[in-house]
């Protein structure tokens, strides 16, 4: 029999950590349109300014995406992945963590690593130049860190933690 | 040439593509499930109607928030016009954009650095 589960326990978990929305499991594309929507409504209630909101839903929307499309070893609902939005004080971190394929945990290592050595204007060079590279079915990660890199005043957060099943569980984090 | 004529989603945005006044109109929320299988018909359309020496050609982008891969086919449908514009079809983009949000604002203005031909970021009331 399944342990009763805390919820009380999940609960003050997450409001010590502001958590405002938390999303495990399977992410669909109406998964990711209904969120998008709560982030918003969210941010609107809490009076935040609209350029924020657009900056918060923008770092959503591309993580969001990149689960969707870069999980490794997706079960039947989709690719499973967690997401979380927490608030501090006038802040707002959007996280992410998916189970990734390890030759593609060197390349987002690589790319990342680039990313961070960048300064505001190194940032907008590198957006605008990978605009421009040819569109690729289904391949766009590289820009969104950038887009998001743009969004946040400070650099942005990875981790990567190998698995025994021999992937790795990638996590970023974006303050905005 | 057909009209193009797309209902919005919560995700992807309204489009209507005119061969006879030659306006081509795009607005809402820009972030599709695949943004190539949205886009590559547009695009086509596009390229099509640009090779017919269109009398004129006016890109009207009201567009609320596009995420980068959309962006990428955003600049894709720009430096088509911009080329037209190059080959002495007359061309204007007039892109609209939230007068209260210094953000989307300040992407398009970005965009726009990079276009010679008629191209205006028009703020507005959303």
């Amino acid at each position: 029999m399944m342990a009763e589960f805390d919820l009380y326990s999940l609960r003050n978990t997450f409001e010590e950590q502001g958590v405002m929305i938390c999303f495990n499991g399977p992410f669909s594309h109406s998964v990711i349109e209904e969120l998008g929507e709560a982030v918003r409504r969210y941010l609107k209630s809490a009076d935040a300014p609209k350029s924020r909101v657009t900056d918060v839903f923008s770092v959503f929307v591309e993580q969001a995406q990149n689960l969707k499309n870069y999980t490794a070893r997706e079960d039947s609902l989709g690719p499973n992945g967690t997401l979380v939005i927490a608030r501090e004080h006038d802040r707002y971190l959007v996280s992410s963590g998916n189970l990734v394929e390890r030759e593609d945990a060197e390349r987002l290592r690589s790319r990342l690593d680039d990313i961070a050595e960048l300064d505001r204007d190194g940032l907008k060079q590198l957006y605008k130049k990978r605009l421009r590279e040819p569109v690729e079915e289904g391949a766009g990660a590289g820009i969104g860190f950038v887009t998001m890199a743009r969004k946040s005043p400070e650099p942005l957060k990875y981790s990567l933690r190998d698995m025994p099943d021999g992937t790795c569980f990638f996590t970023v984090s974006v303050v905005v | 040439m057909d009209k193009i004529e797309i209902e919005p989603t919560k995700s992807s945005p309204f489009v209507r593509f005119d061969p006879d006044d030659g306006v081509m109109e795009i607005g809402g929320e820009s972030y599709p499930e695949n943004s190539h299988e949205f886009f590559a018909p547009l695009m086509a359309w596009i390229a099509e109607f640009l090779d017919s020496k269109p009398g004129s050609a006016v890109l009207r982008v009201t567009l609320t928030y596009m995420n980068t891969s959309s962006t990428k086919y955003m600049i894709d449908i720009l430096d088509r016009l911009e080329a037209a514009h190059g080959a002495g079809t007359p061309v204007r983009v007039e892109w609209y954009c939230d007068a209260d949000n210094e953000r989307t604002m300040g992407t398009v203005e970005e965009l726009q650095e990079d276009f010679a031909m008629p191209f205006d970021v028009i703020p507005q009331e959303f």
